[in-house]
This record gives structure tokens, C-alpha cells and sequence, in this order.
């Protein structure tokens, strides 16, 4: 924990050329979005040996088609005595989700460990060409369920680019709204995760139940607890009228303070930081070398953030500071994600307070000649999310998107060599990775 | 140490009444319930047809099918029906509609678990919503423990397995091997549309079919995903306690 927090002037690019600058190169000199991923290291983005013609989405594509398990992370042979593989997964409690790790050890120490994903492939990107932008869109919001806010926006995102579409301001402001209760949600989970695994029984209580209010309010204003269903335009699903808005706000200032005193609880407690401080380390050079993105990316000391330095409405008028940490283990990853929970209650505060006048414009149905190829980035709680998405005739050619849990997965593993296994559900948690987004 | 204790006692007791109580607007935002024609309605041709899952027809309603996305809302359905809309065959959750307000479906005939359960959870292929929601049951809003209902760490110390998401070609060998480790008398819980009838999935290449398809169902639970409660009273339903439907 050092310094103070960055401002929208520390992030602008030209005067700081960080990492990302290059983590994002341009591979063909249009596309400049995409994480670089070094040659032969990670066996998913493993491309040409050199060249510029690298786009990580289409290698990603090219390998869904492969169907199987997917090796996500640094796959090196570490050889020696008693040194065997340990496969955890796909079926475990302690992982709420199916993915196998197969762990390189000799009993008690992690040598190496690769993430195993494509368990969970339900071909949903593939479900999606030939459907029309709102069928398509029921598709993107089961595609990773805790995460349908950012994933739905940077979908729809993409779609309007390519239709080169404009839509009313307000169903920015909606898809924000909706964007950064999940957030709160999701680092609120990864507390209370950790919290969990700390055997932390009152913390856990606690900051479940903080979680379930998030829910219950997504649920009162969307009509969805994950907002399923409610960010297409004129859903009858949203209760966003004047008098919902205060309650909201109401709701949040009291959530605001259970949080506030939660967390410094947290930081109170030995047992909680001392499980968490030191753990899955990875620098500020892996952590752009490999292309980290996220709460990962800002905990080593890189301030990249889509909402700063790429802002779409409503951030382009709100008031955001980023949290700066350094040591780029689980507790400075904990500490931002906490940071941004705070970040994101005064976000929600600001917006509820201004939130657009509705001129109730009239929400053009899509055109049926909308044709052409659309990029759009959000930030995720977990990190950047980039969607790529060709229409044609006003129904989707194709879609490829490049998640946050793909680009973190390698960091994961390289965070826990050289740790033991009971590091492992801190580390994991603390990057907040999902095989759902990730096989999409 | 004191002051998460004062932190408890400041925050008071949480724990729903349910199913004591009937559930509260609170614990249910109106999509998780499956909705339903107003009655006397006739379901217009525009809304069969516009039912991206096929599972609104002209005189039925599949809640087994349903993903609650609402657009049959534009034409006149609400989502009005029962919270416990569990049931114990695949066929009872499709509703003749006009039945459909009526309809109430017994606890399942599952005498072999008459106290508490013990769950393992597997997640076929999810988007993680479901598992959510399955484990929100654990925080101090439902605690289920009050209710003999268990986690457990492995499938050799359950009698139910919990199975949420579309079963996936990976992971149909991993379900079938932790459906054998479960001792018996077992009972498998398919939690929301996915596992039930594979929902939005249905047509995706490399799907292998419905949960049922591969090991025995006991109990659907319909909804996507379906609140803490709609798993709540899937379980309940198991061990013969589950509330009678109320609403809708």
C-alpha cells in the first residue's frame, strides 16, 4: 500500500507510456486492443513464431474449434525426484466450478500447475451467428451469469459499432448502473471467498449476507437478480423511475457503511491478512509481459483501467480514483478489489443523483441492413473484456470476445509456483477467474 | 474478537421465515416466477411465436423450458406463478394453461429422506448464476442449516447430488462417476432450466441432451436461474416438507 490513488491524469497514455502500451500493440496496425502473449509460452495464443499478423481473438477461435480440454497457462515440464502430477478437478467442492488443475509437486509444494479448462464449453460464441442482435443477446447474458452486466454491454457495445448505431444516452447509463452493482458484488464475493477459506466464519456470514443485499437491490431495480433480461432496450423488466432511484441510493449509503465496517474489520485481522499477504505473487513485468488485466494488472502498479482511460458514457462525467498498490500478491489484489468497491458505491451514488433526464426517446428496433465488424471494451470486476462482433443483414456473422479470465489464467499458475497447496483458494480467489467466461 | 461479535449483534437476526412464511418480494423479484396468462386470457399466436425457447404454446406452458426473459410480457403473461414450482417428473412442469393457475404439485414420494440432506453440488456446465444462488443458501438470509440441509466436500458423504448447468460433452464421464460414488438410497436435484432441458442451449453443437439423459432426476427445479428459495423448495420437496405452491 503506497502513495496516493491515481486520477484520470495519471492514466493518460501519452504521458505515460506504461506496459500496457505494449501488453496492447497493435499486432496488423488496426486492431490496438489486444494482449500480446509471447511466443510458445502459453499454448492457446501460440501463433506464428513471428509477424505481425497475431490477433489473440482469432487464435482463441481457431481453438474452440478443437473441441477438448484447453491447457490455459505455462505448460513446462518440472522434472525430479518424487515429482508426480496431481489433477484437482473437474468435480470439487473447494472450486465451485468444473476445471481441473493439474498440479506438478512432490507432496506439499506447488513446482508448477496448469489451469484446465473447456469443461464447461457450451459453443455459446458459435450459437450465436446467424441470430439477430436480441436473440444473440439472450445467449451473451448465460454466458458467464455473475458477470452478464459487463459481458451484455460490451456485446451490445460491439453490435452498435458494427451497426454504427447510436442509442440513447440513458441505456449507457442503465448498462453502468447495472455493470457496477455486479462489480460490487463480484470483489464482495472474492471477500467473502477468502474469507471463507481463512476460516473467517463471522466475516464470511457477514460479507455473504452484504452480498445477498447487492443481489436483492440488482433484483429490485432490474426485476432480475443478475439482470438477466434487463439491459436490452425497453425492457419490461427495469423499476428505474425517480422514486426507485432514491430508494436505491438510500439502500446503498446503508450497504456503503456495513462494507465500511466490514473491511476494516477484515484489515484488523491477523489471521485474514496473514493468509493473504505474499501469496500468488506475480511482478509488474509478468503481469504486462503475460498481459494481465484487472485488478491483477493494477495491483503490481499499472493503472489501466477501461473506465479512465477509455471512458464511454456515464464515466466521462463521473468522478472515479483508482486504487494504488504495488506488491502484486492476493493482499494487494484484495486490497484494490476493496478499493473498488468503495470506487463503485460513490460511482452509483453520483449516477443515482444525476441520472439523465429521460427524453423517453424511442428505441429504434435493430435495422435489418446493419452490416460491418465492431469492437467494445468494459471493465469487468475482473479486468478488460473485449468483444469483436461482425454483422451482417442485422444478425451476427461472428463474435469472438477475449475475457479477463483468459487473459489471467497464465498469471494464476505463475503466481502459485513456488507455493503450497494451501495458497491455492487464496490465490485463485484473489484473480477472480471463471471457467464459464472463459469456455465460453 | 468483540468486535465482529458487535458486528453480529448490531446487524440482528436476518434469517428469513420461509417456508414458515410465504416468500417475501424481497426474496423473489418478479422473474422468478414463471409467468402466466391473466385469467380467462387466450395466449396470442404473436407470443407462442415470439417465445425464444418454444416453451409457450397456445394452451401449455413449460416452466422447465421457460428462461423468464420476458418477452411475453409485451403481450399480456405475467410472471405470476408460484414460487415452489418444483417438481418431482419432467412432464408436471409443463402446465395446460387452463390449469395453470391451479395446478399444485405434492412433495415428491421420497420417503427414504424424511430428516435432513446432505448436498454435493456439480456444475455440468453453468454460467455460475445457478451455483450462486445454491450457495447463497448457506448465508445468514436462508441458512438452510436450520433446516437439516448440509454441503458436503465429497459426493460419498451425500444423498443428493445437486446438478446445475447444460450438461457438456466434457463432463457428462466426471457427472456419471460422482453420481456412482453417491451411497445409497441417492437422490440427484436438477436446479434450473439448464440441467432440465438445456434452456437457451438447446441446438448447440456438442451438447449431449438433458440431465435425465444421463442419470435419473428426483426433482426439477425451474427458473434461471431460480432464487435461493426455488432451490430451497426443491430440496424441501425431497424430504416431503416442501411449502404448498401459494400465488399465481
Amino acid at each position: 500500500m503506497s502513495g496516493g490513488p491515481w486520477r484520470l491524469a495519471d492514466a493518460d497514455p501519452m504521458r505515460e507510456p506504461s506496459p500496457p502500451a505494449v501488453a496492447y500493440a497493435a499486432p496488423d496496425g488496426t486492431l490496438t486492443l489486444f494482449n500480446d502473449y509471447s511466443d510458445g509460452v502459453s499454448r492457446l495464443f501460440r501463433g506464428p513464431p513471428s509477424g505481425p499478423a497475431r490477433d489473440p481473438v482469432e487464435l482463441w477461435n481457431a481453438r474452440r474449434e478443437r473441441r477438448g480440454p484447453a491447457r490455459l497457462g505455462p505448460d513446462e515440464p518440472v522434472e525430479g525426484y518424487g515429482v508426480f502430477t496431481f489433477p484437482y478437478g473437474p468435480i470439487s467442492m473447494g472450486v465451485p466450478e468444473s476445471g481441473r488443475f493439474d498440479v506438478r509437486t512432490y507432496g506439499e509444494r506447488v513446482l508448477a500447475l496448469v489451469p484446465v479448462g473447456g469443461f464447461k464449453a457450451r459453443g455459446i460464441l458459435d450459437s450465436l451467428v446467424g441470430r439477430s442482435v436480441p436473440d444473440a443477446v439472450l445467449r451473451v447474458e448465460r454466458l458467464a451469469g455473475h458477470l452478464s452486466a459487463a459481458h451484455t454491454s460490451a456485446f451490445l457495445g460491439a453490435c452498435e459499432s458494427a451497426a454504427g448505431r447510436s442509442i440513447p444516452e440513458t441505456e449507457l447509463w442503465v448498462r453502468a448502473l447495472a455493470q457496477e452493482l455486479q462489480r460490487i458484488y463480484n470483489h464482495v464475493h472474492v471477500i467473502a471467498r477468502i474469507a471463507e477459506a481463512a476460516s473467517q466464519n463471522v466475516g464470511l456470514a457477514q460479507t455473504h449476507a452484504l452480498g445477498e443485499e447487492v443481489l436483492r437491490l440488482t433484483g429490485s431495480l432490474f426485476g432480475h437478480r443478475w439482470a438477466f433480461g434487463a439491459l436490452a432496450a425497453g425492457s419490461p423488466l427495469r423499476r428505474l423511475e425517480r422514486s426507485d432511484r432514491e430508494r436505491a441510493a438510500a439502500t446503498l449509503a446503508r450497504l456503503l457503511e456495513e462494507f465500511e465496517s466490514l473491511w476494516a474489520l477484515f484489515l484488523e485481522s491477523r489471521t485474514f491478512i496473514d493468509r493473504i499477504q505474499g501469496t500468488g505473487p506475480i511482478d509488474r513485468d509478468a503481469a504486462t509481459r503475460w498481459g494481465a488485466v484487472g485488478p491483477a494488472l493494477r495491483a503490481t502498479g499499472v493503472p489501466w483501467d477501461d473506465r479512465l482511460r477509455q471512458p464511454v458514457a456515464p464515466y466521462t462525467d463521473l468522478y472515479l480514483e483508482l486504487p494504488k498498490e504495488v506488491d502484486g500478491d492476493a493482499l494487494s489484489r484484495v486490497v484494490v478489489r476493496a478499493e473498488e468497491v468503495r470506487a463503485s458505491f460513490l460511482l452509483l451514488e453520483q449516477m443515482l443523483e444525476r441520472w439523465p433526464h429521460d427524453p423517453s426517446v424511442e428505441h429504434a428496433p435493430w435495422p435489418a441492413v446493419a452490416s460491418g465488424r465492431g469492437l467494445s471494451r468494459v471493465e469487468a470486476p475482473s479486468g478488460d473484456l473485449v468483444y469483436d462482433v461482425t454483422l451482417e443483414e442485422g444478425r451476427v456473422r461472428r463474435a469472438a470476445m477475449r475475457t479477463p479470465s483468459q487473459a489471467n489464467w497464465p498469471l494464476f499458475a505463475l503466481g502459485l509456483r513456488g507455493g503450497v497447496f494451501t495458497d491455492f483458494h487464496f490465490a485463485l480467489e484473489s484473480f477472480g477467474l471463471s471457467f464459464a467466461e472463459t469456455d465460453g | 474478537m468483540t468486535s465482529w461479535l458487535g458486528q453480529s449483534w448490531r446487524r440482528g437476526l436476518l434469517t428469513t421465515a420461509y417456508p414458515a412464511e410465504p416468500a417475501s418480494a424481497e426474496e423473489v423479484p418478479e422473474s422468478a416466477r414463471p409467468p402466466r396468462p391473466g385469467s380467462g386470457m387466450v395466449v396470442p399466436a404473436e407470443a407462442v411465436a415470439g417465445c425464444p425457447v418454444g416453451a409457450l404454446g397456445p394452451s401449455s406452458i413449460d416452466d422447465g423450458t421457460c428462461i423468464r426473459c420476458s418477452r411475453c410480457l409485451a403481450h399480456g403473461l405475467r410472471f405470476s406463478g408460484p414460487v415452489e414450482a418444483s417438481t418431482s417428473s419432467r412432464p408436471a412442469l409443463v402446465r395446460s394453461i387452463p390449469t395453470a393457475t391451479t395446478g399444485v404439485e405434492g412433495n415428491a414420494p421420497m420417503s427414504r429422506f424424511g430428516r435432513s440432506l446432505h448436498v454435493f453440488m456439480v456444475d455440468v456446465g453453468s454460467c455460475n448464476a445457478c451455483n450462486l444462488e445454491v450457495l447463497s443458501l448457506a448465508n445468514p438470509f436462508y441458512d438452510m442449516t436450520r433446516l437439516g440441509i448440509f454441503f458436503t466436500n465429497s459426493p460419498r458423504h451425500a444423498d443428493v447430488l445437486l446438478v446445475v448447468g447444460v450438461p457438456t460433452a466434457e463432463m457428462v464421464e466426471p457427472l456419471r462417476r460422482a453420481y456412482e460414488a453417491l451411497p445409497a438410497p441417492k437422490a440427484v436435484l436438477a436446479v434450473g432450466v439448464c440441467p432440465t432441458s438445456g434452456g437457451i442451449f438447446v441446438g448447440n453443437s456438442g451438447l449431449p441432451g438433458p440431465l435425465a439423459q444421463i442419470v435419473p432426476v428426483d426433482v426439477f427445479v425451474p427458473g434461471c436461474p431460480p432464487t435461493p428459495l426455488g432451490v430451497l423448495d426443491g430440496l424441501l420437496r425431497l424430504v416431503g416438507r416442501a411449502r404448498a405452491p401459494e400465488g399465481g
